[in-house]
């Protein structure tokens, strides 16, 4: 509230009357004063809080796509276990985000590939002491890599005791 | 501030329309939204699992289930053989124009074998194709991507086959 000599003023009507004393001075120029309408932004940012809400994954991300790797998409995907993962892009081969290699070279000699998988077991094991090794690895390939390179990567796992391997590809939704 | 209702009424009655101050409101759903894009995952990352056969598993024994061999001849062209011991084999030959009419076809022809095996009706055939097929093995071919051998894989976990391997092939 205002007091203005006896006279009592809310606060509207004096903000009213500063406003036509302004319209008074300025003339025939446009008012510059505009209401903004906040109703439509309410509701839009409503949809977008329940829209992303909706989509919202609880599970962490366990794997990160190394560079230069397109997964391909398959709708019968299951979720990832915790795993080391390998990654065999279309020159390069990577085991946890580290580069073993160049794709042709390890192919005629997979023994820097082969002690790295050695050594990642040993880790796992040590961390695990009362436990069997469980065996499981990630693999993310190239979708436009040739089936038979990565068939032979795969050929080489079970030799470092790998026998499930899991083979990264994007969820397209489905079972 | 924005409020809500029309202007008070002149008189003495006190007006029912009350003011809702919005700005702590636009505050926290900005919050949330930002909150939420970051922690959002555009891209769901799943897993095709795969058993890599390794020489120190026992032989199948005489079942009544069936082992499946998927086999790229070329790589436009698969063969299908259903082995069971003591049994003939059964082929399937797939050609189709596209890799999508491919394993529409592998699809079909499975769910063909099923039902020619005449077994009591069940609810879910995906169980029944499971227990009757236990595993499947993918043979690739020089030419073939690795992306059509995952969605052969696909098709075959999809229609119940989850126990998958893949043969290695060398180029």
């Amino acid at each position: 509230m205002a007091q203005l000599g006896s006279q009592q003023l809310t606060v509207g009507t004096f903000q009213k009357h500063l406003l036509k004393r302004k319209q008074k001075k300025a003339g025939k120029r446009r008012m510059m004063l505009a209401g903004l309408t906040l109703t439509s932004m309410v509701d839009m940012f409503s949809l977008l809080v329940i829209f992303l809400l909706q989509t919202f994954s609880t599970s962490p991300e366990l794997v990160m796509v190394t560079k230069g790797v397109t997964l391909p998409a398959a709708i019968s995907a299951k979720e990832l276990e915790d795993s080391p993962v390998m990654a065999i892009s279309s020159d390069e081969v990577f085991v946890d985000q580290k580069l073993i290699g160049k794709t042709d070279a390890l192919l005629k000699d997979p023994s820097p590939l082969m002690s790295k998988l050695e050594e990642l077991r040993v880790q796992w094991q040590k961390a695990h002491p009362n436990q069997k090794f469980n065996g499981i690895i990630s693999l993310q390939a190239d979708k436009n890599l040739p089936s038979t390179t990565v068939s032979m990567f795969m050929g080489m796992l079970p030799t470092q005791t790998y026998a499930t391997v899991q083979l990264a590809v994007i969820s397209r939704g489905g079972t | 501030m924005a409020s809500v209702g029309a202007q008070p009424t002149k008189g003495r009655r006190k007006s029912l329309d009350a003011e809702l101050n919005l700005v702590p409101f636009i505050d926290l759903l900005s919050m949330c939204i930002c909150f939420l894009l970051m922690t959002a995952v555009w891209m769901e990352i799943g897993g095709v699992n795969v058993k890599q056969l390794v020489g120190t598993e026992a032989p199948a024994q005489v079942s009544n289930t069936y082992e499946l061999d998927v086999k790229y001849v070329t790589p436009q062209a698969l063969e299908v053989n259903l082995k069971r011991t003591g049994a003939k084999n059964q082929v399937f030959k797939i050609n189709g124009a596209t890799n999508e009419a491919r394993m529409q076809q592998l699809r079909d022809d499975l769910k063909g074998f099923l039902a020619s095996l005449k077994l009591p009706a069940a609810q879910d055939l995906r169980a029944q194709m499971g227990q009757v097929i236990t595993t499947g093995r993918v043979t690739t071919k020089a030419g073939v991507t690795y992306g059509e051998v995952i969605t052969v894989m696909d098709t075959l976990r999809d229609v119940g086959i989850v126990s998958l391997g893949l043969v290695p092939v060398r180029e």
